[in-house]
């Protein structure tokens, strides 16, 4: 048993040895041709400028009594109404030329950093159900007692880990997306569901293998069928052996999701490609994007750590 | 018996067994023209030395173990037969197992309830009714909340015996259930088992107990290499001169 003061010796030692690390880091960084721009990066997460408003066609300003700003257009059409505005740049009566800009609203919207970052969530999140769902089917069709559902799930399990995502990616998007007329999108999510569920497969089955076999004949002896030992006995324990491996595997999934920036996908990592080109601060632009990577598989790695609580329970 | 069917049903015996042979893939031969036949309120011990094929012959009673030969009827029906449903079967032929296999993700009272909800479709106060009153009946009305991991061997043996009898069998079958119980321990499950015996409960009952086998069996039965051996009363067979069982005997008492 560790003594508590050796605890906070440990703890202490720690910290000095990260201090260490961090600040060789920070004087590295000084040390280096190289100047730091921080601040540049805030517009490409969070844009605070005011946006321009601009016309759609050629026509002739209008600001009624309300203050509410139209353009009457030359030619016969609609006129542009703009309600909502902060600054009005036109005055009553000018002459507006397509493109130009009528008015102003402040407020911010996200940059492409926060929104690489929205969908880099948004792939993972939603491939990570599908993987799920794959990973279960295809783990049980691999302890399952026909032949030919285990010839087929370790056909699945084996090419796809036997090739590489981004292979995959590839070939799910030119091919398979050819064939089927799927967006980007679609054709990434498919790619990273199938690769994730093979792996998610090969945990479920090893989860369902770790249950001692009197589980399901005790199950069976008490009349449950197969599919209800299944359900009732055997996967609500497979689960929650499968749950620390399975964390693992999603944090991957998170990480793999950036090879979809090469189908172009603006997920995190292309956004941040894109931001150094325009920002010419490609050292805190990667720094970035690692913490916010960092941050994204933190938070299931917590949420994971907290079910795995709840669930044991029983033990 | 709350049986309803004609009388010459139920003057029938509960579970044949007819020659049963049993191969195993790897050419082992287990059970060799194995017959038993074991009446209603009967209570049957087999013992014999590990190996001799009394628990995969109790496994085949229920199907867990499949026969290579023979037949097996319970309460008349062909459990060899393709068209027999065995999940119904099982349903009337409880199990007790040496290692008790509840489960672990279900309280006590959960264990209890589980199958009779998912099977006989009772409803969750119906099957907690029943759950309670046997598990009081087995002496475990205040461990009912507890997992199985906070409870003894022979707490978790008798959440087990509770766990068959919710499905109201005909015939519990136990496959050792005092072997892997701490001596302190085997006392109150054969004191369940004895009260189960008492109320008319058909009981097939593989064991090493050979005071539970004097004191409470109908019928003991001597398994050896697969074959059954000997089949006497207890008075009878305890004082036989088998000499294979008088052999065995020597070795366990």
């Amino acid at each position: 048993m560790q003594t508590q003061s050796s605890r906070w010796l440990g703890h202490g030692l720690y910290l000095v040895i990260m201090a260490v690390l961090i600040s060789g880091v920070y004087f590295a960084g000084q040390k280096i041709d190289y100047s730091w721009h921080w601040e540049r990066l805030w517009p490409y997460i969070i844009n605070t400028e005011s946006q321009d408003i601009v016309a759609i066609t050629d026509g002739t300003a209008v600001v009624d009594a309300a203050g509410r700003l139209s353009i009457e257009p030359d030619f016969g059409d609609d006129p542009q109404i703009v309600n909502v505005y902060d600054t009005l740049v036109s005055r009553h009566g000018d002459l507006i030329f397509q493109g130009d800009t009528i008015a102003r609203i402040d407020g911010w919207r996200f940059g492409p950093i926060a929104e690489g970052l929205w969908v880099t969530i948004k792939i993972s999140f939603i491939s990570l159900i599908f993987a799920v769902l794959l990973g279960v089917m295809f783990g049980l069709m691999r302890v399952a007692h026909g032949q030919v559902w285990r010839n087929l799930a370790v056909t699945y399990v084996e090419v796809i880990r036997g090739t590489p995502l981004l292979v995959q990616i590839f070939i799910v998007y030119f091919f398979i997306g050819t064939v089927f007329d799927l967006d980007r999108f679609t054709a990434g999510v498919a790619a990273l569901s199938i690769f994730t569920g093979a792996y998610v497969a090969e945990i479920v089955r090893a989860g369902i293998q770790s249950v001692p076999v009197g589980q399901m004949e005790a199950a069976r002896s008490l009349g449950m069928n197969y599919v209800e030992a299944m359900a009732y006995v055997i996967m609500p324990q497979a689960i929650k052996r499968t749950l620390p491996p399975l964390a693992g595997q999603f944090i991957n999934l998170i990480k793999d999701s950036s090879l979809v920036s090469v189908i172009s996908i603006t997920d995190l990592t292309k956004a941040g490609r894109e931001v150094v080109s325009g920002s010419f601060a490609p050292f805190e632009v990667w720094f970035t994007v690692a913490v916010l990577y960092l941050v994204v598989t933190g938070g299931l790695s917590l949420l994971i750590q907290r079910l795995e609580k709840r669930l044991s329970a029983s033990d | 018996m709350t049986d309803s069917t004609t009388a010459s049903a139920t003057s029938m015996p509960l579970i044949q067994a007819r020659n049963v042979n049993k191969v195993f893939p790897n050419g082992c031969h287990a059970l060799k023209d194995v017959s038993l036949d074991v009446q209603r309120g009967e209570v049957v011990v087999i013992i014999g030395p590990s190996g001799s094929g009394k628990s995969t012959f109790l496994r085949t009673l229920n199907q867990l173990e499949t026969i290579t030969s023979g037949g097996i009827f319970v309460d008349q029906v062909d459990l060899t037969d393709k068209r027999t449903d065995i999940n119904v079967v099982r349903e009337e032929v409880g199990m007790v197992f040496q290692a008790f296999n509840l489960f672990p993700h279900k309280t006590a009272l959960g264990n209890v309830m589980l199958a009779p909800m998912k099977v006989l479709k009772q409803s969750k106060a119906e099957a907690q009714k029943t759950a309670e009153s046997l598990l009081e009946r087995v002496g475990l009305a205040d461990r009912m909340d507890n997992y199985p991991s906070r409870l003894s061997g022979g707490q978790q043996q008798r959440v087990a015996i509770a766990r068959s009898l919710a499905m109201k069998p005909k015939v519990l079958l136990f496959d050792e259930p005092t072997s892997a119980l701490d001596p302190e321990m085997v006392g109150e499950v054969l004191d369940v088992m004895k009260e189960l015996a008492k109320e008319g409960m058909t009981m097939v009952v593989v064991t090493h107990e050979m005071g539970f086998a004097q004191e409470v069996a109908d019928r003991v039965v001597f398994m050896e290499d697969g074959e059954l051996a000997l089949e006497e009363t207890p008075e009878r067979f305890f004082h036989s001169d088998h000499p294979r069982l008088q052999r065995f005997l020597g070795q366990v008492l």
